[in-house]
């Protein structure tokens, strides 16, 4: 009796359900591109690029060696800060510190923020973080005794 | 006939094992062993993650099997068919060569991914062996993983020789020198179990729109094969924030990879080759 049934499912469902049984491998949680001519196509979680691809800009990898050089830059400037404190290592410190730690999170943000509106509030608070800090280490560099200063006072705490 | 009956004490097979014909008698006692119903058996736990599509409302669940490691091949995957023959013929699971080079029975073991057909069982017989699909994957039906994704973005970066003129296509060998070919060692090994992308957390994020290590290093292997035409063109499709640049060189890739590849390495001399392919093409122009 139950082969019967199982029988009477397969000739209700066709023969073609049971060899490729697509519904299994789709997913809604993803969006797929419609593509009605290709089987294959259907059942392949892609998201369509939402980025250009191949722009032929070379702005992603011009993004990374610039991370690279200000890092180097910034290994320099920190023994420069202990042998030579000034105004001039004082502001370089304050742009390249706040640079290195806004294209940090900068990364954490692409990493981990998804969906268009949220990346764009992110992107924004994080520019105003930036910014802010950038002109509050200005401000104290200005006025107050600035960043190498402040620094050799705390090891003298 | 005398040595396979003193082979049968345990410290008797050293003594066995130097004799001419070692190998025969080693295997006669490893045999008699197995049958002997003396010898205490020796049950390790296998907890095997189970779900099944085809039951509604089925909920994943661990399921735990006992094998007696003394009747058992050495290997995760013998433990695994010997379930699936002897104790429970549902469990779903890939594999083909048992040998490590088709990469169907790639699955997490004891928190790492491998080869199951690589992977010894660990013969702590006090410890569980925790056996997971491929972290991060979705899962057909118990330890499969729907692998539709990472075959598309292998197809993406057109893995096979492109020439920018064809006209000698199929008329003679493509030449290569030794250290151009030495180059793609390491590369060409691969054999796609997907082991490496799916430990990477950034693939876990942005499986969607990051390579992944596995295809990287793919994209690399066709970058460097000095018959291929099309190394700049490769290198200007992963202009993008995602496509490569989501790597950022945790590892796990090359910590885990069963076949001892690197990953990588490899994406770090992308990243390297990327910041200067276009003065290459000028140069050359």
């Amino acid at each position: 009796m139950a082969t019967l049934v199982r029988l009477t499912s397969i000739c209700r469902r066709g023969v073609k359900p049971l060899l490729f049984r697509n519904s299994l491998l789709v997913r809604p949680v993803v969006a797929q591109k419609k593509e009605p001519d290709s089987i294959l196509s259907a059942q392949i979680h892609s998201t369509a690029p939402q980025y250009e691809v191949g722009s032929g800009s070379k702005a992603a990898s011009r993004h990374w060696t610039g991370e690279r050089a200000l890092s180097v830059v910034l290994l320099g400037l920190l023994p420069a800060a202990y042998l030579y404190p000034g105004p001039v290592v004082d502001y370089s410190l304050a742009a390249t510190l706040t640079l290195h730690g806004h294209w940090g999170l900068g990364q954490v943000v692409t990493d981990y923020v998804h969906g268009d509106m949220k990346v764009k509030v992110a992107n924004t608070s994080l520019l105003l973080l930036s910014a802010v800090t950038f002109a509050g280490l200005c401000y104290f560099n200005y006025h107050d005794v600035g960043i190498c200063k402040a620094v050799a006072m705390l090891w003298n705490i | 006939m005398s040595a396979v009956f003193f082979t049968l004490s345990r410290g008797g097979l050293i003594v066995a094992a130097r004799h001419p014909a070692g190998a025969l008698i080693m295997r006669c006692a490893q045999t008699a062993a197995a049958a002997a119903p003396a010898t205490q058996p020796r049950l390790k736990k296998f907890q095997v993650y189970r779900w099944d599509p085809d039951t509604p409302g089925d909920k994943p669940r661990m399921q735990t099997f006992e094998v007696d490691l003394n009747s058992c091949g050495p290997m995760v995957l013998d433990a695994l068919i010997k379930i699936k023959n002897e104790i429970d013929p549902t469990l779903t699971f890939r594999r083909s060569c048992r040998e490590g080079i088709c990469g169907s029975c790639a699955m997490n073991i004891n928190g790492g991914n491998t080869l199951a057909c690589l992977n010894r069982i660990d013969t702590n017989t006090s410890k569980a062996a925790k056996i997971y699909p491929l972290p991060h994957m979705y899962v057909v039906k118990d330890l499969v993983p729907d692998m539709s994704n990472f075959y598309a973005q292998y197809k993406s970066i057109e893995p096979y020789l492109k020439k920018k003129d064809e006209s000698k296509q199929g008329k003679e060998q493509y030449l290569q020198s030794v250290e151009d070919r030495q180059k793609l060692d390491g590369l060409y090994e691969c054999i796609l179990c997907a082991c490496c992308s799916t430990s990477c957390p950034s693939y876990w994020w942005n499986g969607d729109k990051y390579l992944g290590p596995a295809v990287l290093m793919q994209a690399y292997r066709w970058m460097i094969d000095s018959r291929d035409d099309f190394t700049e063109e490769r290198l200007s499709k992963l202009q993008d924030p995602f496509s490569l640049y989501r790597c950022h060189t945790i590892m796990n890739c090359t910590q885990t990879c069963p076949k001892g590849l690197n990953p990588g390495k490899a994406i770090a001399e992308i990243k390297k080759m990327m910041t200067t392919y276009k003065e290459k093409r000028s140069s050359a122009v």
